[in-house]
């Protein structure tokens, strides 16, 4: 199945110029897995913040769909 | 000659350049003595820029009446020769000479290797 | 005893008699608490007695700064602004940015005081060891920017100003003090014990420096930690966005309030997004000593501020629903200039819109009505029409007409704009912040929502996680640091390095860990001596009650009240102290 990843803050160097990609990706896959796939390791990456799935937070082990869009966000700190 | 150089829309008004240049000049963090004040401030619901810093224009040597002030490469002000008169002062273009008990301060760009311009944090301050 | 770095000295105000003197800075003290946040707090423990009035001759207003302040330590200009709140009969400490802290600091003080009550409006000029005393007549009733403008002519720049306008004046709840335009100490309404001593504006000026043992080494070392620690991608973004970025983030998250806290996201956010709002950026601005630069200095149409931040951002424009964002700005100056706090300020009034919609009581005010919302501003200020009452605040308001279930306040400090049924750790942290809802204590979502890993909409480990926040923060607001150098949060060897290079001591990571708890402690002590306990730790029925409305990830959430009482008592457990939310004598004894 086909899903677009596009990232949030500091995460954007990731994907260069690009402002979204679009990704195939195993049919159930969860956030986790198809960031990998983008080459994006949320454990190695020390100020990655969260996920949403069509602007809405999920846990990074939440299952996508097709068709979803998924965004990453760095962290972000204080107010 | 490298001379310092100043973006304004770069800066964010930290006065960090003044403080480290006070730490290395005058051995205490004290921006009224240094030799750079670089600040912005609002006015009126505008947001202005006073930069007062050295640009080598050799003004200060030039009206020297005691040849105390000496440029080559950077600015060195002969303390036993000066005798405070603050006419390096009066002329400087960029209002950045201080004269303290009796003595012209000027800055020497820390010998062609400045700190303000190493301490900037938005490289609002260059050395070219 | 004296310790390097600081100045070793107070300068005390008394605005009765027009004298001002000075005394050694209670070392002491400093010890135990180091400066800023910390130290006022231990201050004001010290000297303002139980059951004062805020409004009241014997309440002080306490600036104070740290041993940092005035050195390159970045991010380091953070200013206190204490004193004991009128809204919420607590202490209440205020952190303000721009360059007043240095300021003071320069003219030769790690503390200012200021104390009793001018009998007319007057300011005071602080210079170096020269402080005078002026009628300010002719500025009462001025807004901020007409005042500060009006001093800065007289004066020159070399001043910094702290005002009030005319919500301080007239003892406003939700009054703030304003600094060099556009920078406050906006909450717990600060202001109006400005007012209340009729002082309409402090100028400052410092010619003096900070001394540190051994500078050369110590400015290079700091100069290091500015570019590799301070200067990283993770803290920049306030550089590039400043605190507009967090709307995107708190849309997804699910907690940007909306209508009053009905629901917790607008669809048409992007309506007023940082990259609708920077396209009118016209310059950049930090504060004193600073290095990152989170400030931005826009224009849209006629309105001008520094800012928005986001909780102004969402005070002024979802949270009342509205979508515009040049009323977004419009809301920011005209809060600003009439010396009120844009939080507290946009919380009454989206609270007196959902009431008039509600047909509880007609305020005259409905979500979505820009120009009315923006003159009630002024009536508040002013104290006009239904502003007489809104200027109290969602507690005194509710009390008196009705709404308690969603005044959104705790202890009288209206929320900022953070949705706890989508943060549930900020419900705790709401509830136990020693000035009412704050999230200048504990950022919760910083955990909770923005991370990948850890639940939300639970009260399991929230108790520690609210605690280890805001001992962190604790800490690094009483070495007046800035909250935008996010990655010093939680390094406790990085902080007490900062103290061992500017006051040659030894300081440890344990040390400053300490400190943190020893600060929580003391407000904790302070304000149950006022009479404060567990049964002023809670939330707003909304929260409890009614499932959160509209289409986020939080919505259908609530925070059953089993689940809320249980963070309290991880909390209190952790804190060690006793089930009723008091302390125990003997950490009340190791406090002093």
């Amino acid at each position: 199945m086909k899903v677009t990843i596009t990232l949030r803050g500091t995460l954007k160097k990731y994907f260069g110029e690009d402002k979204e990609r679009v990704y195939e990706v195993p049919e159930g896959c969860t956030c986790d897995e198809a960031l990998r796939i983008a080459g994006i390791n949320y454990r190695e990456i020390k100020n990655f913040g969260f996920v949403s799935v069509n602007n809405k937070r999920v846990m990074i082990d939440d299952r996508l769909k097709e068709g979803d869009l998924l965004k990453a966000f760095s962290k972000v700190s204080g107010g | 000659m490298k001379r310092l150089k100043f973006n304004k829309t770069s800066c964010i008004g930290c006065q960090l350049c003044a403080q480290v240049c006070s730490a290395y000049k005058e051995g205490e963090y004290i921006p009224s003595k240094a030799r750079i004040a670089i600040e912005t401030y609002y006015d009126r619901g505008e947001l202005k820029y006073a930069d007062h810093f050295c640009i080598l224009c050799g003004i200060c040597a030039r009206n020297c009446p005691a040849g105390a002030i000496k440029m080559d490469e950077y600015i060195t002000v002969d303390h036993d020769k000066c005798i405070g008169c603050g006419a390096c002062a009066e002329k400087c273009p960029k209002k950045v000479v201080r004269i303290r008990d009796e003595k012209s301060y000027i800055c020497d760009t820390c010998k062609g290797d400045p700190k303000c311009v190493k301490t900037c944090p938005q490289h609002a301050l260059t050395f070219e | 005893m004296t310790m390097m770095g600081y100045q070793n000295k107070v300068l005390r105000v008394d605005l009765k008699e027009k004298k001002s003197s000075t005394e050694p800075l209670r070392m002491d003290f400093a010890r135990k608490y180091i400066g800023s946040k910390g130290l006022a707090i231990r201050y004001m423990y010290e000297e303002l007695k139980p059951g004062i009035d805020p409004l009241g001759e014997e309440n002080k207003l306490f600036l104070t700064t740290g041993p940092l302040t005035g050195t390159p330590v970045p991010c380091s200009g953070k200013l206190s602004v204490a004193a004991k709140s009128p809204a919420t009969g607590t202490m209440n400490d205020c952190s303000i940015g721009g360059h007043v802290g240095i300021k003071i600091k320069f003219a030769g003080y790690d503390m200012v005081i200021f104390e009793g009550m001018a009998e007319a409006p007057c300011y005071v000029v602080i210079e170096d060891d020269k402080v005078e005393f002026f009628d300010a007549s002719d500025l009462w009733g001025l807004g901020s920017h007409e005042a500060e403008a009006l001093l800065a002519e007289k004066y020159g720049r070399e001043y910094s100003i702290m005002s009030i306008g005319p919500a301080g004046e007239n003892l406003s709840n939700m009054a703030c003090i304003n600094s060099d335009y556009y920078r406050q100490a906006g909450r717990g309404g600060i202001g109006a014990v400005m007012g209340s001593k009729k002082m309409k504006a402090i100028l400052i000026k410092g010619t003096g420096g900070v001394k540190v043992a051994d500078i050369e080494k110590t400015t290079d070392r700091i100069l290091e930690i500015l570019h590799e620690d301070v200067l990283q991608e993770d803290n920049t973004y306030v550089y590039d966005e400043g605190t507009t970025a967090f709307l995107e983030a708190c849309e997804d998250g699910g907690i940007v309030p909306f209508k009053n806290f009905s629901s917790a996201n607008d669809p048409e956010w992007e309506k007023y997004n940082g990259s609708v709002l920077l396209q009118y950026r016209e310059g950049k601005r930090g504060c004193g000593s600073c290095g990152l630069g989170c400030g931005n200095f826009l224009k849209i149409g006629n309105a001008v501020c520094e800012g928005p931040e986001y909780e102004t951002i969402a005070a002024g424009g979802p949270n009342a629903g509205i979508k515009d964002p040049e009323h977004i700005v419009k809301f920011n100056e005209v809060c600003d200039n009439m010396g009120l706090d844009t939080i507290s300020t946009g919380d009454t009034i989206a609270w007196a819109m959902e009431m008039t919609e509600k047909g509880i009581h007609d305020f005259g005010v409905r979500f979505g009505q820009s120009k009315e919302m923006l003159e009630m501003i002024e009536k508040i200020a002013r104290k006009e029409g239904p502003g007489a009452d809104l200027c109290h605040g969602v507690k005194y308001c509710s009390e008196k007409y009705g709404g308690t279930d969603f005044a959104m306040q705790v202890k009288g400090l209206e929320f900022p704009e953070y949705e706890p049924r989508g943060s549930w750790g900020m419900a705790l942290s709401y509830a136990i912040s020693d000035r009412g809802a704050c999230h200048m204590r504990a950022y919760a979502p910083n955990e909770e929502v923005f991370a990948a890993s850890i639940p939300p909409y639970t009260e399991k480990g929230k108790g520690k996680m609210v605690y280890e926040l805001q001992v962190s923060n604790a800490v690094k607001f009483s070495l007046c640091l800035c909250d935008f150098w996010g990655t010093i949060s939680g390094n406790y060897e990085g902080m007490a390095e900062l103290m061992r290079l500017i006051t040659n001591e030894d300081w440890t990571a344990e040390e400053m860990f300490d400190v943190g708890v020893r600060v929580i402690n003391i407000g904790r002590a302070f304000n149950q001596r006022e009479g404060f306990n567990r049964a002023h730790d809670t939330i707003p029925k909304r929260l409890v009650k009614e499932a959160l409305g509209g289409e986020g990830p939080a919505a259908g959430q609530r925070i059953p009240q089993e689940a809320f009482d249980d963070m309290l008592d991880q909390y209190y457990e952790v804190m060690g102290w006793n089930r009723d939310g008091t302390i125990p004598e003997e950490i009340i004894q190791s406090l002093l």
